[in-house]
C-alpha cells in the first residue's frame, strides 16, 4: 500500500512532469538574487576565504550598529492618507489653472501643487493678458508664499478695543451682523473689483439695503486717467496699450515696465520691440521724462529730467510742438526743452507707430496726453479700445465723499474688502475718525491690518489659491479661479457673507458654478474653462474710439504756468517689489533687491548727487562700502521727516524719491511691521484727485546721524571692464557688427592656436566629452528690463532662504540669481541725462573649466557630463574656497541656519552677532515651510549653494523623455528664471541639440552679439550674454573700443 | 671635528661670562627647579584667559555658524586665513634655525634653537586651528583625509591646494615635533638626574626615554639630528610654498601670481625671526639668560631680518611692476586702484612701512645691537607681516572681477578677534608651560660650543693665535 502512495506523483505542469532542462533551471533560479556580497558566483559564506573579509564585515556591522544605536534619528512627522485622493500620486506634481487676483490686478496662472500644497506659480500661456507667455512679475511669483503667511487671521474675530475675540461660528456671525445691518445705509468699500459674479452679488446686496452704495478705492489711484478718458473718449475706462506696435515710445513719469498698470504685459510687448535681429538691426526708440530714476527710465534710450510739478508744462510743450492748439509756458531748462523738441520730432516722424503714456494722476494732464496720442495716431494702433482694462476703477471723489459721509455719521455700516485706507489713504486720519463714528464696520481682510484692526468684525476671506472665483481683467477676457488647496484656516468667502446677508442662502462656490454653467452652457464647457483657466476671444481685435478735444482747452488752462516751486519736490513712487504695500509681509519681496538702488528691506529717500553734495555727503569709497547711510531731515509741508538717503545718478537735482508701501503696522505681519517709513500721508490732492508728489519741500539738512540700509550691490560702475559688460549704440553696432566675433577669434588665435578650442588647449586637466545633453543658457541684455521676477521665481523653485535685513547688511543674502545693475558707460560720466544703465542677470555660469571645482578639497562641487557645475551638499565641508575663486561671485554660503535644516538644535535664537530677524524666524514656521519645494534639498548651515540650472527640472524632463521615448520632450524644459521672464530675455536649452533655440542663438541668430562674460579667463561658461544695444546717438560703451581692434585686444588678457 | 675645537678669535663669543659645564646647567635649569615667579603666573593666567575666550568664540562659531564672523559673499576668507598664514609663517624660523643652520654648522644657533623650535610647534598648533575651524561643517573635516570608505572610490580632490595644505602642514608638524623632542631628550635626562621629587623623577624619567648619555646614544642622536635636519630643510621651503599655492593657483587678481612661493618663504622666515626675537628678548630678561642669548645672537638674527625683509620688499615691488607691465586691466586695478589706494589702502601702507622701510634701519650696527630697538622692531615686523597676509587675502577678493559684487567694508566681529586672541592664548600657554618645565636653551648644545666659543675659553685661546701653523696643528690634533 505504501508503494502505491509513493508512486503517485502530483505535478503542476508538463515541465515538472518530464523534469526538463528548462524547468530545472527555472526552479534553481527562482530566488536567484543573493546577498550583494556575492563574488565569483559564490555567496559570502561559500567564498574562498571569508576569513579575510571577516574583520571588514565585523567592523562594518559594529560601526553600523553603533551608529544606529548612538545617533538620534530625527523625528519626521508624516501622516499617511486615510483615503488617498483620486489622481494623486505622492511625489508627482499636479497643475491647476487659476488666477492671481489682488487689488484689481488679474494674472491668469498655473499653480503647481505637490502633495496637496501649491508651491509654485507660472503665467497661464493661454491668456492674452499674459501675452500668451508664462512670464509673471515678482509679486505674482511671491504670492504663493502669502498663502502660508503666518500673519493671516486663523478665524473670524470680533474686536473691542485692542481685544480680539474669536467668533465661534459663521452662523452666529451672520445672525449678529444681519441684525445690525437691518435698515442701515451700507457702504461697501473695496479695491477695484472685476469679478463678474462678485459684481452681481454686490448688486443684489445693495438692492437689499436701499441707500447703500459700492465705493471702489485703489491704494494707488488711477483716478486721473479714468476721469480724463471720460472727458476725451466718453468712457471712464482704461484702454489697452500695445508697446510692441510702437516704434517710438514716450514715457512721461510712467513706470510702465515696473509698476504702472500692467507692467508684465507691457514688458513683454516692450521687449518685442527691443530685441535685435542681427540681419537687420532695428529697435524701438524709448524716451522717458521723469524726476526719479525708475526701472522704465533705466531702460530708456534717452531720459530728460523734470520736477513732478513740471509734468503739465512738459506735456503742454510737447502738445504745442506737435501742433496742438495750446499755448505752452516757456521752459527754462535747456536740456529739457531740447528733449521735448527731439521727442516731438520723433513722434511726428512715426505717426501711427508711436505711443505716449503718462503716469500722472492729474486728469488735466491726462487729457492733454490723450490729445498728444490723438495727434500721433495712437488711437486704434498702439492704444486699443476694443477691450478696455478693468483692473483700476477707483474714482478719488467717491472716496472723499465717503470719508465726509462717515464723519457726518451718515454711513450706517461699512464693509471693507481688500482696501486699507487707514494705511494708504492720503487722509487716513479722517478716515479713521469716520470709521470710529460708523456703527457697524466689518472687514474681510485676511489679517488685522491698519483698517481691519479698527473695524468691529473681521471675517477673513480665503486666499486666492484657496478660492473659486472669476475675474475680468479686461472686457470680455475672463479668467477663473479654482482652489488648489482646501482653506487652511476658518475663513469664508467675502461673497458668501454678502449672499447670506442679502438673504440668499447659496454659498459662493455654488453661486459661481451656477453662474458659469449658465454662461457656458454645459458641464463640459465649464470643465474645459476650468482646465484652461481662461475664457478669452480667439484673437485680439483692435479698434479706436471716438475722440473729442472739447476738454483740451480747459485742461490746458488749468495747468497754466506750473512753475517749479519750493526748494525741492518729492516723488512718491512704488517699488517694483513691494508695490502699494499690500504684500509687504512677503519676505521674498522684501528681500528682493530694488532694481535701481539694490537695497532690500527698507524705503529711503533717493536723491541726486548734487543734493548729496549740498548735504555734505561725500560720495567716495567710504560712502560706497559702509551701509550706514546719512539720515537727513526733510521739511515737507512744514513737517519734519527724517529719512536715510541713497544718492543715485540720473535724478533730477531737486527731486527726492520716496517709495510708498512701507511702514506697515504690527498687524500686517512679522516681516512687514517696522520696515521703513509710511509715505502715504505725504500724498497730496489736486481738485480732489490724489497726486503722488509733494512740492513743498522747504528744506533739508543732514542730521549727522546714520541709518543702516541693507543693500546688495556697492559698486555701480563696471569700470570699463568690457569683458563683463558689452554695450554698443545701434549705430556702432550696425557699423561694426562683428566686433565681438573678432574679439573672440583673436582670443582663440592667442590662446588656442592649434585647434581654436580653449577647452582642449586652455587647461591642464583632461577634457571630457559630453555626448548627450549639454545645457546652456543665453541671456539677452537688450530684452532684460531688470524687473527681478526671475530672482523671486528662483527663490520659490529652489528653496532659497531669506536671511533678513540684519544678514543682508552683512552680505549674507542667498539669492542664486541676482540682477547686477551698472550705471554709466564712461568711467567718470555717470551724471544726469548721460546715464546709461545696464541690467545683467548673474547666476552660476556653469563653467566647463570651472575655477571653483578644482579648488574644493573634497570635490563637493564637480562637473556633470551634461555641463552642469553641480554641488553635492552632503559632501561640502564649507571652506568657501570655491566662492573666493569664483570670478562671477555667484556662490552662496549658508552662514547660519537660515532654513532650520541643521542638526544643531536651537541655533536660530542667538543674540549678538548674526541675530536673526523676526522675518527669518517667521519663514521657519511650520506653516511657512509648507511652501518648500520637495524636489529640492533644503540646505543646512555651513554648505555652499548656487544655481543648479534647476537640475530637478532637467532630471524630470529626461525621465519624461525616457518614458515617452521621445527626446524632443527635453526641448521643452525651462529653468524657473526662464519661465518667469516676461520678456524672453533668458533662453535655456541643450546646446548639443542643433534644433534648440540656444544653439541657434549662438551660431546663427545672434552670434554677433553673443559673448561670454570674462571669456579671456578660459573658464568656459555655459551661459552667454547678448550685448546691450542702445538706440541713441550718445556714446555708449567703453571709449575707443571701436577705434581699432588691436588697441584693446590686449586689455584683460593675461 | 677639529673645527669645533676652535673658533677664530675675531668671532664674538657665543656664551658670555665665566662659565663651566656645571654653571651652564645650573643657570639654565634654575627656573625649572625653583618656584615660578609672580610674573610667570600673571602671564600664564592671561594666556589661559585668552585661550578660554578663543574656545568660547569657536563654540559660538560652531554652534551658530560661520556667520558669527563678518565674512560675506565676496570676502569669504578674512582674519581666519590671514591668521593661519601668519602663524604658519612664524613657525618657519624655528625650522630654519634648527635644520638649515645646523646643516650649515652655524654655531650661534645653539642659544636660540630650542625656544625657536618650541615656537615653531606652538605656532603650527595655533595656525592649524584656522583651517579647521573656518570650515562651515567642521565635524566633517575628516572628509579631507584620503581614508578608505564605504562610498566607493571617493577620494578627496588631489587638485585642490587646500588638500596639499593638509599634507604639508601635518608633515611639517610631525617632523618639527620629532626634531624638537629628540633634541630635548639629553636635557630632559639631565633634569631627571637632578630631580628630587618622586613626580619629577617619574615625569622626566619617562620623558627622557632612558637616555644615559653613552657614546652610542650621542652618536645615534647626532645621526638622527642630521637626518631630521635633512628632512626638515626642504620643508622650510615647501610648506610656505604650498600655502602660497592656495592663492597662486587661483584666478583672483592679486592672488594669481607666480612670484608667491619665494615671496612667501622669505616672508615666513622674516616674520619667524621677528617672533623669535620677541620671545628671546623677553625670555633672556625674565630668566636671566643674557649670557646665553647674547647680543651676538640678537645681531645675527637681525641680519637675517634685514635680508629677508629686503627680499620681501623686492617681491612687493616686483608685483607692482608686473601689474603695470602685464597690461592686464584686472591686475592693474587690483594693485594700483584697490591695494595702494581704496578703502584698504591704509593696510597696504602699514605693510610697506613695517616690512620694507623700517627693517632697513638694521643696516646700522648700532641699531642691530640695541635691545630695545630690536624688541620694537620685532613687534613691528610681525604687525607688518600680519598686514601683508591681510592685504593679499582681503584686498584681492574684496574687489575682484565683477564690480557688482564688490564688498562692503569688511571688519572682524568680536568672535573673529576672539579666535585670533585665543590662538595667542594657546601659543603663550604652551610657551609658558614649556619654559617652566623644559630648558628653554639646549644645555647640551651650549656645552658643545662652550669650550670653543665661551667667553672665558676664548680668552684662553690667545696663546693659540700666536702659534705657527704647524704648532697649531700639533696642539689641536694631538690628544
Amino acid at each position: 500500500m505504501e508503494l502505491g502512495m509513493s508512486q503517485k506523483q502530483y505535478w503542476q505542469n508538463l515541465g515538472e512532469l518530464k523534469n526538463t532542462e528548462g524547468y530545472r533551471k527555472l526552479v534553481k533560479d527562482e530566488f536567484q538574487e543573493d546577498l550583494p556580497f556575492e563574488e565569483d558566483g559564490k555567496a559570502i559564506m561559500d567564498a574562498k576565504s571569508p576569513r579575510r573579509d571577516f574583520l571588514k564585515y565585523l567592523g562594518f556591522s559594529t560601526a553600523a550598529a553603533a551608529l544606529a544605536a548612538g545617533c538620534e534619528t530625527p523625528v519626521i512627522k508624516s501622516i499617511p492618507y486615510l483615503n488617498q485622493p483620486e489622481n494623486l500620486t505622492p511625489g508627482v506634481a499636479q497643475y491647476y489653472a487659476t488666477t492671481f487676483v489682488a487689488e484689481g490686478d488679474v494674472v491668469p496662472v498655473i499653480a503647481k501643487v505637490r502633495d496637496g500644497r501649491p508651491i509654485k506659480l507660472e503665467g497661464n500661456p493661454l491668456s492674452f493678458i499674459n501675452t500668451k507667455s508664462e512670464g509673471t512679475s515678482a509679486r505674482v511669483q511671491a504670492s504663493v508664499l502669502d498663502l502660508y503667511d503666518t500673519g493671516r487671521l486663523r478665524y473670524p474675530v470680533e474686536i473691542s478695543g485692542i481685544d480680539m475675540k474669536e467668533l465661534p461660528s459663521f452662523e452666529a456671525i451672520d445672525k449678529k451682523i444681519a441684525a445690525e445691518l437691518t435698515g442701515a445705509q451700507v457702504v461697501l468699500l473695496t479695491s477695484t473689483l472685476n469679478s463678474p459674479t462678485t459684481r452681481q452679488i454686490i448688486k443684489d446686496f445693495l438692492a437689499k439695503y436701499p441707500g447703500s452704495r459700492h465705493v471702489q478705492y485703489d491704494a494707488v489711484s488711477y483716478s486721473g486717467l479714468l476721469q480724463a478718458n471720460e472727458i476725451t473718449y466718453g468712457k471712464r475706462a482704461i484702454p489697452t496699450y500695445h508697446f510692441d506696435k510702437a516704434r517710438v515710445i514716450v514715457g512721461l513719469d510712467a513706470d510702465f515696465l515696473g509698476t504702472w498698470l500692467s507692467p508684465d504685459e507691457f514688458s513683454s510687448q516692450y521687449a518685442a520691440g527691443r530685441k535685435i535681429n542681427q540681419k537687420n538691426p532695428e529697435m524701438s526708440k524709448h524716451i522717458q521724462f521723469e524726476g526719479v530714476l525708475s526701472l522704465t527710465g533705466a531702460n530708456a534710450d534717452e531720459r530728460y529730467l523734470h520736477r513732478p510739478s513740471e509734468m503739465g508744462t512738459v506735456v503742454l510743450n510737447l502738445l504745442a510742438k506737435l501742433g496742438g492748439n495750446v499755448s505752452a509756458p516757456a521752459i527754462a531748462d535747456e536740456k529739457l526743452k531740447k528733449g521735448i523738441e527731439i521727442t516731438a520730432g520723433l513722434l511726428n516722424e512715426n505717426k501711427g507707430a508711436a505711443l505716449v503714456v503718462c503716469g500722472s494722476n492729474d486728469p488735466n494732464i491726462q487729457v492733454l496726453v490723450n490729445a498728444i496720442n490723438e495727434l500721433v495716431g495712437a488711437n486704434g494702433t498702439t492704444i486699443n479700445w476694443a477691450s478696455p482694462l478693468l483692473t483700476r476703477a477707483g474714482i478719488d471723489g467717491e472716496m472723499e465723499q465717503l470719508v465726509k459721509d462717515m464723519n457726518a455719521g451718515s454711513v450706517g455700516a461699512l464693509l471693507v474688502f481688500e482696501a486699507n485706507p487707514a494705511y494708504n489713504y492720503s487722509n487716513a486720519a479722517d478716515f479713521i475718525k469716520g470709521l470710529k463714528k460708523t456703527k457697524l464696520s466689518v472687514s474681510f481682510s485676511d489679517r488685522a491690518d491698519e483698517t481691519s484692526s479698527i473695524c468691529k468684525y473681521i471675517i477673513p476671506h480665503h486666499h486666492y489659491l484657496e478660492s473659486w472665483g472669476d475675474a475680468e481683467g479686461r472686457t470680455g477676457f475672463y479668467s477663473l479661479l479654482q482652489p488648489t488647496i482646501a482653506p487652511l484656516f476658518k475663513t469664508r468667502y467675502f461673497q458668501t457673507s454678502l449672499l447670506k446677508w442679502s438673504g440668499n442662502n447659496t454659498d459662493y462656490e455654488d453661486y459661481f458654478k451656477n453662474h458659469w454653467l449658465t454662461q457656458l452652457g454645459n458641464q463640459g464647457a465649464f470643465d474645459k474653462a476650468l482646465q484652461d483657466g481662461v475664457v478669452e476671444p480667439a484673437s485680439l481685435t483692435f479698434s479706436n474710439t471716438l475722440y473729442s478735444d472739447a476738454g483740451v482747452a480747459n485742461a490746458a488752462s488749468k495747468i497754466g504756468g506750473g512753475k517749479a516751486e519750493g526748494k525741492a519736490e518729492v516723488v512718491l513712487y512704488q517699488k517694483v517689489s513691494i508695490g502699494s504695500g499690500a504684500a509687504a509681509n512677503n519676505p521674498w519681496l522684501q528681500e528682493m533687491p530694488d532694481p535701481i538702488t539694490r537695497a532690500t528691506w527698507d524705503n529711503y529717500a533717493v536723491i541726486s548727487y548734487a543734493m548729496a553734495a549740498e548735504l555734505g555727503i561725500k560720495l567716495d569709497d567710504k560712502y560706497e562700502v559702509e551701509f550706514h547711510k546719512p539720515l537727513v531731515a526733510f521739511t515737507i509741508n512744514g513737517k519734519e521727516v527724517k529719512l536715510p538717503v541713497l544718492a543715485i545718478p540720473g535724478m533730477h537735482p531737486n527731486v527726492i524719491g520716496i517709495a510708498v508701501g512701507y511702514g506697515r503696522s504690527e498687524g500686517a505681519g512679522r516681516a512687514a511691521s517696522g520696515v521703513g517709513y509710511n509715505a502715504y500721508p505725504l500724498v497730496s490732492a489736486k481738485e480732489g484727485v490724489r497726486q503722488y508728489y509733494v512740492t513743498g519741500v522747504t528744506g533739508y539738512k543732514n542730521t549727522g546721524d546714520t541709518y543702516d540700509i541693507a543693500y546688495t550691490q556697492t559698486h555701480n560702475q563696471y569700470e570699463g571692464r568690457v569683458e563683463v559688460v558689452r554695450e554698443y549704440s545701434l549705430a556702432d553696432f550696425k557699423k561694426n557688427p562683428e566686433a565681438i566675433p573678432h574679439y573672440r577669434e583673436e582670443l582663440a588665435e592667442d590662446f588656442a592656436k592649434k585647434t581654436g578650442d580653449f577647452k582642449a588647449e586652455g587647461t591642464l586637466y583632461p577634457v571630457y566629452e559630453s555626448p548627450g545633453a549639454h545645457w546652456g543658457m543665453s541671456i539677452d541684455l537688450n530684452a532684460c528690463t531688470g524687473c527681478g521676477a526671475c530672482t523671486v521665481a528662483c527663490m520659490a523653485e529652489n528653496n532659497v532662504p531669506i536671511v533678513g535685513k540684519n544678514e543682508v547688511k552683512r552680505s549674507h543674502e542667498m539669492h542664486w540669481l541676482r540682477i547686477d545693475r551698472y550705471f554709466a558707460s564712461y568711467r567718470d560720466n555717470t551724471e544726469g541725462d548721460n546715464l546709461n544703465v545696464v541690467f545683467m542677470p548673474m547666476l552660476c555660469q556653469h563653467c566647463d573649466n570651472a575655477p571653483c571645482e578644482n579648488v574644493c578639497p573634497v570635490s563637493a562641487t564637480n562637473h556633470s557630463s551634461e555641463g552642469l557645475n553641480q554641488m553635492a551638499y552632503n559632501r561640502c565641508i564649507g571652506t568657501r574656497y570655491c566662492a573666493n575663486n569664483c570670478p562671477f561671485k555667484v556662490r552662496r554660503f549658508n552662514w547660519a541656519d537660515y532654513n532650520g535644516a541643521d542638526s544643531f538644535p536651537d541655533n536660530q535664537h542667538h543674540n549678538g552677532v548674526g541675530k536673526f530677524d523676526d522675518a527669518v524666524l517667521m519663514m521657519n514656521d511650520d506653516l511657512s515651510r509648507m511652501v518648500l519645494n520637495p524636489d529640492v534639498t533644503v540646505r543646512s548651515r555651513g554648505v555652499i549653494e548656487k544655481c543648479s540650472f534647476c537640475v530637478q527640472r532637467l532630471q524630470d524632463a529626461k525621465l519624461e523623455a525616457k518614458k515617452s521615448q521621445d527626446a524632443s520632450v527635453i526641448r521643452d524644459v525651462k529653468t524657473a528664471c526662464m519661465q518667469a521672464c516676461s520678456t524672453g530675455a533668458i533662453v535655456f536649452g541643450n546646446v548639443n541639440d542643433k534644433e534648440s533655440q540656444v544653439y541657434k542663438i549662438r551660431t546663427e541668430e545672434q552670434n554677433h552679439r553673443a559673448y561670454y562674460a570674462l571669456e579671456h579667463l578660459h573658464v568656459l561658461p555655459n551661459i552667454n550674454y547678448l550685448a546691450k544695444i542702445r538706440n541713441t546717438a550718445r556714446p555708449v560703451g567703453v571709449k575707443d573700443e571701436f577705434a581699432g581692434e588691436k588697441a584693446t585686444s590686449h586689455e584683460g588678457k593675461h | 671635528m677639529s673645527l669645533t675645537k676652535y673658533e677664530s678669535f675675531v668671532r664674538e663669543p657665543l656664551v658670555d661670562g665665566e662659565k663651566t659645564y656645571n654653571k651652564v646647567t645650573e643657570d639654565i635649569v634654575y627656573t625649572i627647579e625653583t618656584k615660578p615667579t609672580r610674573l610667570w603666573y600673571i602671564g600664564l593666567y592671561i594666556s589661559v584667559a585668552l585661550l578660554l575666550f578663543g574656545v568660547y568664540s569657536i563654540y559660538r562659531e560652531v554652534t551658530y555658524g560661520v556667520g558669527q564672523w563678518n565674512l560675506g559673499k565676496t570676502v569669504g576668507w578674512g582674519w581666519d586665513i590671514t591668521n593661519f598664514v601668519w602663524w604658519i609663517g612664524i613657525g618657519h624660523a624655528g625650522t630654519l634655525i634648527s635644520a638649515i643652520l645646523l646643516l650649515f654648522r652655524q654655531g650661534w644657533r645653539t642659544g636660540v634653537n630650542r625656544a625657536a623650535e618650541a615656537m615653531t610647534i606652538f605656532a603650527v598648533m595655533a595656525a592649524g586651528q584656522f583651517p579647521i575651524w573656518h570650515m562651515g561643517r567642521v565635524w566633517l573635516a575628516f572628509f579631507v583625509m584620503p581614508y578608505p570608505n564605504t562610498r566607493g572610490a571617493l577620494w578627496p580632490n588631489f587638485n585642490s591646494p587646500l588638500l596639499w595644505d593638509v599634507f604639508a602642514i601635518s608633515t611639517y608638524f610631525t617632523l618639527s615635533l620629532l626634531f624638537w623632542y629628540s633634541g630635548l631628550i639629553p636635557d630632559v635626562a639631565t633634569l631627571r638626574d637632578r630631580a628630587k621629587t618622586k613626580f619629577r623623577k617619574l615625569f622626566y624619567g619617562i620623558a627622557s626615554f632612558g637616555w644615559t648619555g653613552s657614546t652610542k646614544h650621542w652618536q645615534r642622536h647626532e645621526s638622527l639630528s642630521l637626518v631630521l635636519a635633512g628632512l626638515c630643510t626642504p620643508l622650510v621651503l615647501s610648506v610656505h610654498t604650498i600655502v602660497s599655492f592656495d592663492f597662486a593657483t587661483s584666478v583672483v587678481p592679486g592672488w594669481h601670481t607666480t612670484i608667491f612661493p619665494p615671496y612667501f618663504v622669505a616672508g615666513a622666515v622674516f616674520s619667524g625671526f621677528a617672533m623669535v626675537q620677541t620671545l628671546m628678548l623677553i625670555t633672556r630678561r625674565v630668566m636671566n639668560l643674557q649670557d646665553y642669548i647674547t647680543l651676538g645672537h640678537i645681531e645675527a638674527m637681525n641680519k637675517v631680518i634685514v635680508l629677508t625683509g629686503s627680499i620681501v620688499g623686492c617681491a612687493y615691488l616686483t608685483e607692482l611692476f608686473m601689474a603695470w607691465y602685464g597690461a592686464n586691466l584686472y591686475e592693474y586695478d587690483a594693485f594700483f586702484r584697490y591695494r595702494l589706494a581704496g578703502p584698504y589702502g591704509w593696510s597696504y601702507w602699514i605693510m610697506m612701512t613695517c616690512n620694507v622701510v623700517s627693517p632697513q634701519l638694521f643696516w646700522f650696527k648700532k641699531l642691530r645691537r640695541n635691545i630695545e630697538f630690536t624688541f620694537i622692531m620685532s613687534v613691528v615686523v610681525n604687525v607688518g607681516m600680519w598686514f601683508e597676509r591681510f592685504v593679499i587675502i582681503v584686498t584681492s577678493i574684496f574687489r575682484d572681477y565683477v564690480p557688482s559684487s564688490w564688498s562692503l567694508y569688511y571688519r572682524p566681529s568680536i568672535y573673529e578677534i576672539g579666535f585670533y586672541l585665543g590662538t595667542f592664548g594657546l601659543f603663550f600657554t604652551c610657551y609658558f608651560l614649556f619654559s617652566k618645565y623644559f630648558p628653554v636653551i639646549a644645555i647640551w648644545e651650549i656645552k658643545h660650543v662652550l669650550k670653543t666659543s665661551g667667553e672665558n675659553y676664548k680668552a684662553k685661546m690667545e696663546g693659540l693665535e700666536k702659534l705657527s701653523n704647524d704648532e697649531f696643528y700639533n696642539k689641536t690634533h694631538h690628544h
